[in-house]
């Protein structure tokens, strides 16, 4: 996958999009699309062929996890790779995501590094599965 | 809770024709057992009538706080949602002096380059017009290669810090989080409150609320939130003044 996959950042707070946005443009990822809701999401990833999905949990019409299920169970889009960055940090509820089939899950407050290496380990992971 | 003239007629008739008869044939032991036995009667059902209003009256209020999230807002969600709060006031206070640090850290980076590039420029145009010494041409040479790495290393670190910055905005999304749930509970404490207020309200007007006495302020202005008139912004404030002659 090279730098010009196609990345979905689903928030619905502008200001956390922004800087999602801002860090994955430093790592060479230009592409970047933002929606601010579940709900607003999943008609534009079956619209759009995108790459790469992250995404918040809490968000007030679909929250993220249900996105995820979406994704997962829309055969056009179940092998898109999601990424959750989020500030839930329960165990209950990074074990539900890892079981709806989240490839990734980073906590808010997060570093630069942390999101590099997370989405560098998605991409290598499907790589090598591939 | 009327009961009707009808039963009242029948529950009373007899008594008050045997009392008008006794008062009318001047038996007055007769009249005063038949007005006593009344009395008897009247109290009797005034207190059937107010045993079911407390009744009533107690059932609701066992009801209330029975179903009322009252008690667990008070005891367990309202101090909760004080330290959220206080973690938001954490929060931003430490976003805010990250950022400041960073900025600081910057500013005289920025400011060292600048004067590098500026003890240099002299020369370098003197020596694009060839019109530059030996000697001073020796001496750009070297202040051009100290230049060349240290403007590099310290955009670097100047790039890095706002890298920093930009991250350190990540507090809006967590305070606005931690926020909009101390707003919801606000919103089930009003539903409480105003259920305790319509409850309370079946006795006579309660007493007008006594006038606080405003010294601690309102706060910083939020569009959307009426505490009466206020500025928007310095220019205004400034205007206000020098119409008061300051």
């Amino acid at each position: 996958m090279s730098k010009d996959m196609k990345f979905l950042v689903v928030d619905d707070f502008s200001t956390m999009r922004r800087i999602i946005k801002n860090l994955l443009i430093d790592l060479g990822y230009a592409n970047v699309t933002e929606a601010d809701d579940g709900a607003t999401a999943l008609p534009m990833l079956q619209a759009g062929n995108f790459d790469f999905l992250i995404t918040d949990w809490n968000m007030p019409g679909m929250p993220g996890l249900d996105l995820l299920k979406a994704v997962r169970a829309d055969a056009r889009l179940a092998k898109i790779p999601v990424l959750m960055l989020t500030a839930e940090a329960k165990r209950e509820q990074i074990i539900e995501a890892a079981q709806a089939g989240v490839n990734g899950y980073v906590i808010k407050p997060f570093t630069a590094v942390t999101l590099k290496e997370k989405i560098d380990k998605i991409l290598e992971t499907r790589a090598n599965a591939a | 809770m009327t009961i009707g003239i009808a039963a009242l007629q029948q529950e009373f008739g007899a008594h008050i024709a045997a009392l008008a008869g006794a008062l009318a044939a001047g038996d007055e032991d007769r009249f005063l057992s038949e007005l006593d036995s009344l009395v008897q009667r009247r109290e009797q059902s005034l207190f059937g009538e107010l045993r079911k209003l407390t009744t009533d009256l107690q059932s609701a209020l066992e009801r209330f706080t029975v179903d009322s999230r009252l008690v667990d807002l008070a005891e367990k969600e309202v101090p909760d949602a004080r330290h959220r709060l206080d973690h938001v006031l954490k929060l931003t206070d430490e976003a805010a002096h990250k950022t400041m640090d960073l900025v600081e850290q910057s500013f005289p980076i920025a400011e060292r380059t600048a004067k590098q590039a500026d003890s240099i420029v002299g020369m370098w145009r003197r020596f694009r017009s060839r019109s530059i010494e030996v000697g001073e041409f020796r001496v750009m040479l070297e202040q051009m290669d100290t230049f060349l790495e240290s403007a590099r290393t310290d955009m670097d670190k100047v790039r890095g810090n706002l890298g920093e910055v930009l991250l350190a905005q990540g507090y809006q999304d967590i305070s606005g989080q931690i926020i909009r749930g101390v707003m919801k509970l606000v919103g089930e404490l009003e539903t409480a409150l105003v259920d305790l207020v319509r409850l309370s309200r079946t006795g006579p007007k309660s007493a007008k609320s006594a006038i606080v006495e405003r010294t601690t302020g309102f706060g910083p202005a939020i569009p959307g939130v009426d505490n009466g008139p206020a500025v928007s912004g310095q220019q205004d404030v400034d205007a206000l003044l020098s119409g008061l002659g300051m």
